[in-house]
Formats: C-alpha cells, sequence, structure tokens
C-alpha cells in the first residue's frame, strides 16, 4: 500500500462537493443498473402490487385486503413472528461472525485464503440440501443425540428440531457467511497504521480494540447487519422442514396466499406492506450511515 | 505488550473461531461422507460405501445439462450486477443528485420483495414481452436479484475508502484510469470479491423465480426442487460434493492470482504486523 | 354449426378408434405443451407415453414447470396461454373451473379405453391415483383404524402429519369416532377436537419426502403420508384401510392454441391406455384410471398400489365441492388452530 490516508475515515462529503465535475459522470454511472431496475423489476411489480387494491368482485379499487391483512388475528401475529426471528438471528450472526472475522485478518495470508475458503465453502451446498443434512445432524436420531448419548450425558434426545430453535440453527448456518465476508473485508481496510500509532501511544490492545478499531469497523458490522435481518425475512424452506410445520415465516404465508388459496389480492397487499415497512428501516439506517464518519 | 493477558484473549479468539467455522462447515462434514454411501436414503454414517449416486450424476444428461446451465447463469449475472452495482454504488457514495437515497432504496427492494410476487410479476411481464423462457430473459432476472447485495457491499467499501486517496492521486498527475486501476481498484478487490461471490451465490441457488421464468431450461436447484419434494436422493450430496471441489479448485485459482498480482500479501503482512 | 360440430367429434371419434387422428376440423399440432409439476411421475410418463405417442403421431411432447392454478392464473393475467395442459390437484381444480378458466373436456376425442367413473370428470381428467394413508414403524403397535390412529395413550408416539388442512381434516374427524359414510359435510369441531388433544406428539410435514424420512429416523412413530412416499420403505408398514384415495389431474385452459388441444385429446387418450399404465407403475406406484390393471401391476408390490382391488374398497374419496365451498371456514380455523402452538 502505497498512499495511505492519516485515518481510514474521511469526510467524504464536503470534498465530493467540491468536484463538480464528477457529477454527470455519476449520474451516468449509475443509469445502467436504474433503468435495467426500473424496466425488469419496478414496472412489472407495479402491475403486482396494483392488486393489493384490486376487488375480485368489481371494478373499483378497494382497502379491503390491507384491513383483511391487519385486522386478522392469524397473519399479522407471523409478520411479529418473523421479525423476532430474524433480529434473533441477526444478533446471533453478529456474535458469532464478527470474531471469526477478526480473527481471520490476524492470520496469514496463506491461512486466511483458507479461512475465507472454509467460511465460502458451505454456500456451495444448496439450502435444501442443507437443511436435509441438518436434519440428520441434529434429528433425535441424529449425530450429535446419539453421540451425547452414548457419553451418557443425557437419557432422552433433545428435541433441537421442529421448533424455533431448529429454524433459528437453520437460519444462522445459512446466513453467517454473508455477515463474515463484509466484515472481513471492511477490517482488511482498516489502516494497520493507524493501530500501530494507537500501539505507540501505549493503549493496550484492549483499549486498541474498543477504542479504535471497533468504531471504525461498526458502520460495516450494522450494514451487514441490515443486509442480514433483512435476507432472513425471506426465508421459506428452512421453516418448512425444520420448523415442523410449527413455525411459518412470511415467506411460507405467501405460498399459502399464492399457490394454495389462491388469494393473490391479499398476497400483493402483504407484499406491499413487507416493501414498504422494510424500505423504511432501509431510510433509517441510510440516515444512521449518513450521519456515521465513515 | 500487555504480554500474557494477549496471548489468553488472542487463544480464546482462535477457539472460538474454531468453533463458529466448525459450526458453518458442518453440513459438509455429513454431506460429503454421504454422497458415497451405498445408502438409498440419508443416513449418517453411511452403512457401506459406492460411487453409485455420482454415477447417477454422470450417466444423466439432464443433471449435467442443468449444471452447466446453473454455472453459465450464475457466472453471467454475477459478473453483470458487480459491473453495474459497482458503479451504482460508486455514484451513490461520490455523487450528489436528487433522488439518490430513492434510488439507492429501489435497488434494494429485489432484495426484501418475497421471491413468489416477483416470480408471479415477472412471469407475466415477460410473458407479454414474449421473452418467457429466454436464457436472456433469466440472466436479466438474475440479474436484478443480485445486484443489492453488490450495491450493498459496494457502497460500504468505497464510502470507507477515502477519497483524499484519490485527491492526491490525480494531484500527483495520475490520470484518473490511472487512479481506478492502481489504487481504487486494489482496495476495493477484497470487497469486490465478497460481492461477486454473493451474487453468483445468490444466482445459483434461486429457485422460485427461475422456476416461473425458465420454461425449458434447468437449473441445478430447479431440478433438485422437484425431486426432493418427493424423495430425499442422495444424487444431490453428490452434486454438492462435486461443488465443493469446484469451488475450493476456483478459491484457490482467485488466491494464486491475487498473490501473483501482489494484491493479497504485503497488505495484509502490514496490518498482521503492526496489529501485533 | 352445432350439427357440424357434432358430426366431427363423432367422425373423431370413430377414426381415433381406428387409430387415424386427423379428422378434426383443425389437425393436432406437431408439439404439445404440458405444464406439470415435473418429479417421478412425469419422468416415468415421458418413457412410457411421450415417447411412444411421438413414434405414433409424431407429435413431440415437452413439459414444463411448475404446472397448478398459480401458474394458470399468471398467465390468464399475462393474456397468453402457453400449453394446452396444466396438472392440478383436485381442489385446484375446483378453483380453477369457478374462475371460468377452463375449458370442458372433451370425452369423444379423448375417446377413452375403460376407466374408473371418478377419473372422468367434466373439467378434468384423473391420470394417476395416490393414497393418503397411515404408516408406521414396523416396530411400533400397530393401529388399526384411525380412532385407534390417534389414540396416544395406547399408541404412543409422535405422528407425523400433513400440513396440509384437506390431506389431515378428514382423518381427524375419523378419529374422534365419524364414521367414514358420514365423513362430508365434514365435522370440523370433531377434527380440531382430535388435534388439540395430540397437539405435542404432532410434527407437522410439508415436502412429501419428509414423511418417510421421519420414520425411518424414529423422529415419529405413526404418520399419515401419500402412499408412494412411504411404501415398500425399509422398516415401515402401511395401511391403506380408511385411507384417501385421490387423483392427479389434468385440465384445459381456455384460450390454448386449436391445434395443441387436438394433439392434447390425442395424448389425454394415451393415458387409459391400460399398458401405458402398466409401464408407468413400473416407476412410481402411481397407477392410472384402467379399472383392469391389477394382473398387469408388479404382483409382488401389488399392496402398494393405491387402485388395487383389494386396497380401493377399503378407502374413500374426498368431497371436493365441500372443500371449495368452505375454504374460508377451514383456512380461518386451521390457521387459528396452528397459532395456538
Amino acid at each position: 500500500m502505497t498512499l495511505a490516508s492519516p485515518t481510514a475515515s474521511g469526510p467524504a462529503r464536503p470534498v465530493a462537493r467540491r468536484w463538480s465535475f464528477t457529477r454527470p459522470t455519476e449520474v451516468t454511472r449509475i443509469l445502467p443498473l436504474f433503468i435495467l431496475v426500473v424496466l425488469c423489476f419496478d414496472v412489472p411489480l407495479l402491475v403486482a402490487l396494483g392488486w393489493s387494491v384490486r376487488d375480485p368482485k368489481g371494478p373499483d379499487p378497494t382497502l379491503r385486503h390491507y384491513i383483511d391483512f391487519t385486522t386478522s388475528p392469524i397473519y399479522l401475529p407471523v409478520v411479529w413472528r418473523t421479525i423476532e426471528l430474524a433480529a434473533i438471528v441477526t444478533g446471533f450472526c453478529a456474535i458469532l461472525g464478527y470474531p471469526l472475522a477478526l480473527w481471520i485478518t490476524r492470520l496469514s495470508a496463506g491461512r486466511q485464503l483458507v479461512a475465507i475458503g472454509l467460511v465460502i465453502i458451505p454456500f456451495w451446498i444448496s439450502i435444501l440440501v442443507r437443511t436435509y443434512a441438518w436434519i440428520v445432524i441434529l434429528g433425535n436420531a441424529g449425530v450429535v443425540n446419539r453421540t451425547l448419548k452414548e457419553l451418557g450425558l443425557i437419557e432422552k434426545s433433545i428435541p433441537f428440531l421442529y421448533n424455533e430453535l431448529g429454524v433459528a440453527i437453520g437460519m444462522v448456518n445459512v446466513l453467517l457467511p454473508f455477515m463474515v465476508l463484509p466484515i472481513y473485508a471492511a477490517m482488511l481496510r482498516v489502516d494497520s497504521r493507524l493501530l500501530h500509532v494507537a500501539a505507540t501511544l501505549g493503549a493496550s490492545s484492549f483499549s486498541i480494540f474498543w477504542r479504535v478499531f471497533f468504531p471504525i469497523t461498526l458502520p460495516a458490522l450494522s450494514a451487514t447487519m441490515a443486509l442480514v435481518f433483512i435476507l432472513s425475512l425471506g426465508f421459506y424452506i428452512t421453516p418448512a422442514i425444520l420448523g415442523g410445520g410449527k413455525v411459518p415465516l412470511i415467506a411460507n404465508m405467501m405460498d399459502m396466499f399464492i399457490n394454495r388459496l389462491p388469494r393473490w389480492e391479499l398476497a400483493s397487499a402483504v407484499a406491499m406492506t413487507l416493501l414498504l415497512v422494510t424500505l423504511l428501516l432501509y431510510a433509517g439506517y441510510q440516515w444512521l450511515r449518513s450521519r456515521t464518519p465513515a | 505488550m500487555t504480554g500474557g493477558r494477549a496471548t489468553f484473549g488472542r487463544a480464546l479468539l482462535a477457539a472460538y473461531a474454531g468453533v463458529v467455522i466448525f459450526f458453518m462447515c458442518l453440513p459438509i462434514l455429513v454431506v460429503v461422507p454421504m454422497s458415497f454411501s451405498s445408502a438409498k436414503s440419508l443416513r449418517f454414517p453411511p452403512p457401506g460405501w459406492s460411487l453409485r449416486w455420482y454415477g447417477s450424476f454422470f450417466k444423466d444428461d439432464r443433471w449435467l445439462d442443468a449444471s452447466v446451465n446453473s454455472l453459465v447463469l450464475a457466472f453471467l449475472a454475477s459478473t453483470l450486477s458487480l459491473i453495474l452495482g459497482t458503479l451504482a454504488a460508486y455514484a451513490i457514495v461520490r455523487g450528489r443528485f436528487p433522488g439518490k437515497r430513492l434510488i439507492e432504496s429501489n435497488f434494494m427492494a429485489p432484495m426484501i420483495l418475497p421471491p413468489i410476487i416477483t416470480a408471479i410479476a415477472l412471469f407475466i411481464f415477460y410473458a407479454r414481452l414474449d421473452v418467457l423462457g429466454t436464457f436472456g430473459g433469466l440472466i436479466v432476472a438474475h440479474t436484478v436479484l443480485a445486484a443489492p447485495y453488490v450495491v450493498l457491499l459496494m457502497t460500504i467499501a468505497i464510502q470507507s475508502f477515502d477519497i483524499r486517496i484519490e485527491q492526491v492521486a490525480l494531484t500527483l498527475g495520475a490520470s484518473k484510469l490511472q487512479m481506478l486501476t492502481r489504487v481504487m481498484m486494489p482496495n476495493l478487490v477484497p470487497s469486490a470479491l465478497a460481492a461477486w461471490i454473493f451474487a453468483f451465490i445468490i444466482s445459483f441457488d434461486e429457485v422460485i423465480v427461475t422456476m416461473f421464468l425458465s420454461g425449458r431450461y434447468f437449473t441445478i436447484p430447479k431440478r433438485m426442487f422437484a425431486q426432493l419434494m418427493e424423495q430425499i436422493n442422495p444424487t444431490i450430496t453428490a452434486i454438492a460434493t462435486l461443488l465443493i471441489l469446484f469451488s475450493i479448485v476456483t478459491v484457490g485459482m482467485v488466491g494464486l492470482l491475487m498473490h501473483r498480482a501482489g494484491l493479497l500479501k504485503p497488505r495484509i503482512g502490514d496490518a498482521r504486523a503492526d496489529v501485533r | 354449426m352445432k350439427h357440424n360440430f357434432l358430426l366431427a367429434s363423432m367422425a373423431l371419434a370413430a377414426t381415433a378408434a381406428l387409430g387415424i387422428s386427423n379428422a378434426s376440423a383443425v389437425d393436432p399440432s406437431k408439439t404439445l405443451l404440458i405444464n406439470d409439476a415435473g418429479g417421478q411421475w412425469v419422468e416415468a410418463v415421458a418413457k412410457c407415453i411421450d415417447e411412444p405417442f411421438f413414434q405414433k403421431t409424431g407429435i413431440k411432447v415437452t413439459h414444463e414447470v411448475p404446472g397448478g392454478i398459480a401458474k394458470l392464473l399468471a398467465m390468464v393475467e399475462s393474456g397468453k396461454i402457453t400449453g394446452a395442459l396444466f396438472d392440478g390437484e383436485t381442489g385446484e381444480i375446483e378453483q380453477a373451473k369457478a374462475k371460468g378458466l377452463l375449458k370442458k373436456i372433451d370425452w369423444a376425442k379423448i375417446n377413452p379405453e375403460p376407466m374408473f367413473d371418478e377419473a372422468k370428470q367434466e373439467y378434468a381428467m384423473g391420470t394417476s391415483f395416490y393414497s393418503t394413508i397411515m404408516a408406521w414403524r414396523s416396530d411400533a403397535k400397530a393401529p388399526g383404524n384411525f380412532v385407534e390412529f390417534f389414540d396416544t395413550v395406547n399408541f404412543p408416539g409422535k405422528r407425523a402429519l400433513p400440513n396440509y388442512p384437506g390431506f389431515i381434516l378428514p382423518f381427524a374427524a375419523l378419529g374422534d369416532g365419524v364414521p367414514v359414510d358420514q365423513l362430508f359435510p365434514l365435522d370440523l369441531d370433531r377434527a380440531f377436537k382430535t388435534l388439540d388433544r395430540i397437539k405435542d406428539d404432532t410434527i407437522w410435514w410439508e415436502a412429501g419426502a419428509q414423511a418417510p424420512q421421519l420414520l425411518q429416523d424414529n423422529e415419529a412413530q405413526y404418520a399419515i403420508s401419500w402412499s408412494g412416499r412411504v411404501a415398500g420403505k425399509e422398516g415401515v408398514t402401511i395401511s391403506f384401510n380408511q385411507g384417501m384415495l385421490d387423483m392427479s389431474w389434468f385440465m384445459m385452459p381456455k384460450g390454448a392454441d386449436p391445434a395443441e388441444m387436438e394433439a392434447a385429446w390425442l395424448w389425454l387418450h394415451e393415458h387409459t391406455v391400460k399398458a401405458n399404465q402398466a409401464c408407468v407403475a413400473q416407476y412410481i406406484s402411481y397407477p392410472g384410471p384402467s379399472p383392469e390393471l391389477d394382473p398387469l401391476l408388479p404382483q409382488d408390490r401389488l399392496g402398494e398400489f393405491p387402485t388395487y382391488s383389494e386396497n380401493k374398497k377399503v378407502q374413500w374419496l374426498t368431497d371436493a365441492k365441500w372443500w371449495f365451498d368452505n375454504v374460508d371456514t377451514v383456512q380461518k380455523r386451521w390457521e387459528e388452530y396452528k397459532l395456538q402452538q
């Protein structure tokens, strides 16, 4: 690294304003993806989201489906359960993933590659296969329960599966790489000299971590947590199979509205609500990000 | 420095990290042995050994076909979304224009919406445009689905890359292109790689939208889905094992390339020395 | 006009019987696209029906996943129907029918060989029979009927049950002592009474493949499962007694290509040929609608087939109309029940 700044954080915005000549180019940079998303996502979606106000029995738009959805004693609890589980899963991913990423950055280059390889490899096993693998591992007659019994630690199998615990384990396993990789990438960019300066000034490694390193990586951590949270809202197969049918989440509910009932208008209303709520959360995240120095 | 305490802390961190990696890889540790099983169902440990599931993969043209489709599709969609997503992320961080936040949120929408809704909406749209069941249509859909991951990761990466470095490079007489290739890119490589892998996997594992849009093209998850719902066929463990092998080779090659290009070692070497 | 049509179809019926297939108003197209769920049954059909059908008629059959009502609805929304046939469950036929999406089945054009009456509907043709039955680990105490099946005191163990109201509620009603001949209209109170009673011993399965896996892994000792998934599985015993006999159907959407429709009638005819059905039965134990199939089935596995005469007579058929008329009530009670868990 030949060009290093004195700090890893930079007051990006005020400087950017002075670089006025970048303005037109920035717009052209964002355009290709923007056009693609508008044409191949927004337009089709507007049609689908329009169903949410469609009255199957008449020509006039109606808010009935939104009222059905929000006043039903059945649907909202599924949404809350999904959000609750997503929050728990995101929390666990952070607790497990951050230290792992930290540890990896401190390995030698070759070992880092191996460690990152180990983080990425589970990606290659489709979620479907991994879900069934968990049955083999955590089931009543699974590897874990058998081992514990042979060791004489338990007499009756521990019910890991077919409850919220099973779903949470499966989800955390799938989402951990999504947590580790971005944080690891962010940690690599932390300017080592900064830490060095702190060390020469006599700071303990404990306080270097908590007062310098952690705050620098915090934006990346929170961004990644936002990503993992959003991702965990959409799980379908894991709750269907590891939840034993007792832990339906939003995606399972959507499947019912689209494929089984079918009540597309209701599905559309739920999707619209989900989109708005999540985007509001995302706006909150954007706001936080803009306030935190990068 | 603080001697004993720091060493203890490092050992604790290593042990913790080891446990987490073990947890992440646990499914692999059962899937790989099961792919060599002689049993017809998923049993661990396998009652006997055989290569029959590899046989049933390689002998079946449809699986091979699906594998090629999946890999080509994921490669094209992830590369496309990496390029478009990175450009967009750069504009989001460095640019100032009205509606920036809204556009950024818009990019996130495909990640948020339940895939079954996206699937139906795109199905209807594609049918009207007469591109239903085309490979190109599938690539576009997967690109849109994978782009949010790229935008999210690259926004963070570019934001934490100090703009003054860019300015210094430019004032020292570097051309914009030199600045990008010599200064910006090397710093963004780890994040870009992570983003590309995410995009690749999102496309590679996508089943619901693919199911509706792909017509007669089969991908691995699409093929698996119909089968797994009926019967747990250990062929899927053989496929998973082959993919793991493939990914090890790919990661190995990327590592070698990065090593040769000097992207990996000096930077990380620095960091390590200094943290200690 | 009407006369012409009648004449044409009669002529077709006559010529089709002779094995000539080009006498209808529109010639059948050379390709036929079918929307279905894929899987083992379709793979068997590709070998046993599509191949010989192509040899015989030159019509190339292709299958696209998925089928079902969701895809049909999406096509209707888009205004473009591709494919002359869609597969569907019993309930989906009612839904599609009520939305006015279906064309009547032209039985004269299909000119079927002998088939069970229940497979011959106005808007759909049943092409494969499957049963929903009780199964248990061979080392567990064998239940004789569904009252015993749901008796967790005398038959202790977990129950793996389908997470689909249509496939569990009738059995739960039987479990409370409702006689088979009085199942419909279904007494929901009594059905949910049973489910409430065994709540803590229940695992719900979603994918058909899960039921045998749950039994073999000793996660559950008893299961209600689709027959083809548990039949012949090591360590699992099955009984068709009081089982629910049902069919997978093909329906034809309005607005499909007329030439392709003609091809579809010819293809559906092949499904009524018992030799073809016997061929499919080699690969999967979901038999076609011929009442004369028993002697052609693999004799050592006869007991696995839903339409085997000994099995068929102890089972009952669901009431699709009742489910359709009561979908809102059922759904509401079902979800309320599932939420309390």
